[in-house]
């Protein structure tokens, strides 16, 4: 377990921020997440690494979960003190060999969108489309870090995404190509319908990658 | 002769951990005794994966110091990990030693007799130092070549007790299979936490296996636990290995794509299927085994039928089937939604009857077949041991002895107790 000093906080929404830490000598691969929790604290979650590879600095993005006990505590955290991480852990990364050669579908439910914006700072050059499911606006997390055509905002609960209804809606109107290497990341029930569409596209099970948040 | 008694509980690693602790001490003198009778040193090499062992573990605290109030009595395992404190607070208990320095116990009872006061965190954390376990309690030779976890399954307090992936090198595993082959081991089993996560330096799992079966000698390799995540198709192919056992526990926990994801497990139904129908469509009656949780919270009629399903569709050879319980700090005992222990209790009755109907059909497959039995045990004229597929087998022949391999006809099934094949040899 390694103690990290954080930098600075940034707020996105009401209940969504951003931690910036110091990297220190930390190294992890695209799409591994860590555990966090206060420095000497037992109680610990696991977060996405929403900054790339090559950034000098660690961040994470976070949504204060109602009556959440670590999403809560975090969020009042300042600059200067200190968090432990343990890790990098996880398999939801890329294969080296398919970076520059394949298409990329990504499906993210709110801050599921956090491995994915890693993924796309550390390889700017990947063709991708981003499906980004949230309920409001206001839940497209720094949207401006992605190529506008290729970021679909979904809205459920408002007209003003790019599109409205569930990811799984759009899916569903939008079959996608069966060379598609997708990656799906957030809540299991959109993993869980979303899997099983992109399955009757005939995307074979190859492809498909999940990370599962709760 | 000073004498020591082992208690093992939960998985093959920790068996074969209890295994080579114990050649430690009989090499150097102590005289190994039944857990129920008396002894000078007590071993109790804990598990805590659910509840019902640390409840185990417990009892047998208490039972070997009723034999022997003045026995030195040492707890080490997954227990004395999660449980630290609450056992080093009870006074019968000299020791209380973590998984990381588990390799160290019989030092640590030779300080102890020696006068030496020797506190357990002093002690050597090399997680692959335990030796060979030729003078342990079984033909078949483990090999350590993993230890950790970094899958955090929902329902696991596995990470938090064995820690982080480590994987041994190479060539240790390669010249300890080398060891024990030519020191008589005739069946070698790989062992670890997470076997099929196997990574040192460029090497993957499918690179060991493929090692170990080029090795020379008269053995056969057995894979215990395996995850169905984290190996690949050349892995696959390499069961097709003369060397090879035909059999594999393949965890599979539920038959809920829904709850699969809740558990985070790496894998779904289809992938499982997948895994399952490759490998039988090169060997029809390759015993694929495997563990099942039952009452994962959130888990419906509809979730445990599909469970029901799979098993009687795959046919596992045998089901390990335990109800969830919460384990503290996981994930799953944040989640709502936790059954009822009465519909759990249902449910395991349930599964039960149906694991062991399928295992039974599964087993009279091998009637007018052959096995090839290492022997274990003899009694008169009668055999016993596992054949290649890892399924009980009693045979009758002349001049038979332990440790040797014999070609069983397989001609009928005792159905009493544990379905155990019957046979002749050749
Ligand atoms: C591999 C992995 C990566 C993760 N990455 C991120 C990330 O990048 N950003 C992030 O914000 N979270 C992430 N999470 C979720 C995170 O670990 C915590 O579960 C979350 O912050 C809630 O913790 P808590 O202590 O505040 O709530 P708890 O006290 O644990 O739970 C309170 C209640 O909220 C429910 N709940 C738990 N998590 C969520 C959730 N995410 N949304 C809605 N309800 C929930 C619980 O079921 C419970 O009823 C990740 C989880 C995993 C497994």
């Amino acid at each position: 377990m390694r103690s990290h000093k954080v930098i600075e906080i940034r707020n996105l929404t009401p209940s969504t921020y951003i931690i910036r830490m110091e990297k220190n000598d930390f190294t992890f691969k695209t799409g591994q997440y860590i555990t966090l929790g206060f420095s000497g604290s037992i109680d610990r979650r696991e977060y996405s690494i929403y900054s790339s590879e090559q950034d000098d600095y660690l961040e994470v993005l976070i949504k204060e979960v109602e009556d959440g006990l670590v999403s809560k505590k975090l969020k009042r955290c300042k600059s200067g003190d200190y968090l432990d991480i343990d890790g990098p852990f996880g398999h939801f990364s890329l294969k080296e060999n398919e970076i520059s050669k394949k298409k990329f579908l990504f499906i993210a439910t709110g801050t599921g969108i956090s491995p994915i914006h890693s993924f796309i700072a550390t390889h700017p050059d990947m063709d991708y489309q981003l499906l980004h499911g949230v309920r409001k606006e206001e839940e497209a997390y720094e949207r401006e870090s992605y190529q506008n055509n290729n970021y679909i905002l979904c809205t459920s609960r408002e007209k003003s995404g790019d599109f409205h209804g569930r990811v799984t809606d759009y899916l569903k109107q939008n079959p996608v190509p069966s060379d598609t290497v997708c990656y799906l990341c957030g809540n299991c029930h959109m993993i869980y319908e979303a899997y099983d569409i992109l399955e009757k596209q005939g995307i074979n099970l190859g492809p498909i990658h999940t990370e599962v948040y709760f | 002769m000073k004498k020591v008694a082992f208690k093992t509980l939960g998985c093959r690693l920790n068996q074969y951990e209890t295994d080579a602790i114990a050649s430690q001490f009989q090499d150097n003198g102590f005289k190994l005794v039944p857990f129920d009778k008396e002894a000078d040193v007590y071993v109790i090499n804990s598990c805590t994966v659910t509840h019902q062992s640390d409840h185990k573990s417990r009892n047998f605290i208490n039972q070997a110091n009723r034999k022997n109030p003045d026995s030195v009595l040492v707890v080490t395992g997954c227990m004395a990990n999660n449980a630290k404190t609450e056992l080093e607070n009870r006074d019968e208990i000299n020791y209380v030693v973590e998984n990381d320095q588990k390799s160290s116990v019989y030092s640590l009872v030779e300080a102890h007799y020696n006068g030496e006061i020797f506190h357990p965190t002093k002690l050597n954390t090399d997680l692959f130092s335990y030796g060979s376990t030729d003078k342990g309690f079984h033909t078949r030779s483990m090999v350590k070549i993993q230890d950790g976890c970094d899958n955090f399954c929902t329902f696991c307090i596995i990470p938090s007790v064995r820690g982080r992936a480590v994987s041994r090198p190479i060539q240790d595993i390669l010249d300890n299979v080398k060891r024990v082959v030519a020191t008589g081991a005739k069946e070698v089993v790989l062992t670890g936490v997470n076997i099929g996560r196997y990574e040192y330096e460029n090497y993957k799992f499918d690179d060991v296996v493929e090692q170990i079966l080029e090795l020379d000698g008269d053995f056969r390799l057995r894979i215990s636990s395996i995850e169905p995540d984290g190996f690949g198709d050349k892995f696959l192919g390499l069961l097709n290995h003369p060397k090879m056992t035909p059999h594999l526990h393949l965890c599979l926990q539920s038959g809920s794509d829904s709850i699969l994801l809740q558990m985070r497990r790496m894998y779904n139904i289809k992938r499982f299927k997948e895994i399952a129908n490759k490998i039988r469509s090169v060997r029809p009656n390759f015993n694929i085994t495997t563990d099942i949780i039952i009452g994962f919270p959130g888990e419906s009629d509809q979730d445990f039928e599909d469970t029901c399903n799979i098993i009687q569709e795959l046919k596992f050879g045998h089901v390990h089937a335990f109800k969830y319980s919460i384990r503290k700090g996981t994930r799953a005992e944040r989640m709502n939604q936790h059954i009822d222990e009465r519909i759990k209790s249902n449910r395991s009755e349930i599964l039960r009857n149906i694991s062991e109907n399928v295992k039974a059909d599964y087993r009279k497959g091998f009637i007018g077949k052959y096995q090839t039995v290492l022997v274990e045990k003899i009694i008169g004229s009668e055999a016993q041991g596992y054949g290649e597929s890892y399924v009980p087998v009693k045979f009758s022949g002349v001049n038979l002895k332990k440790n040797q391999f014999y070609r069983v006809k397989i001609s009928s099934i005792d159905f009493n107790g544990e379905p155990t094949l019957i046979g002749v040899s050749d």
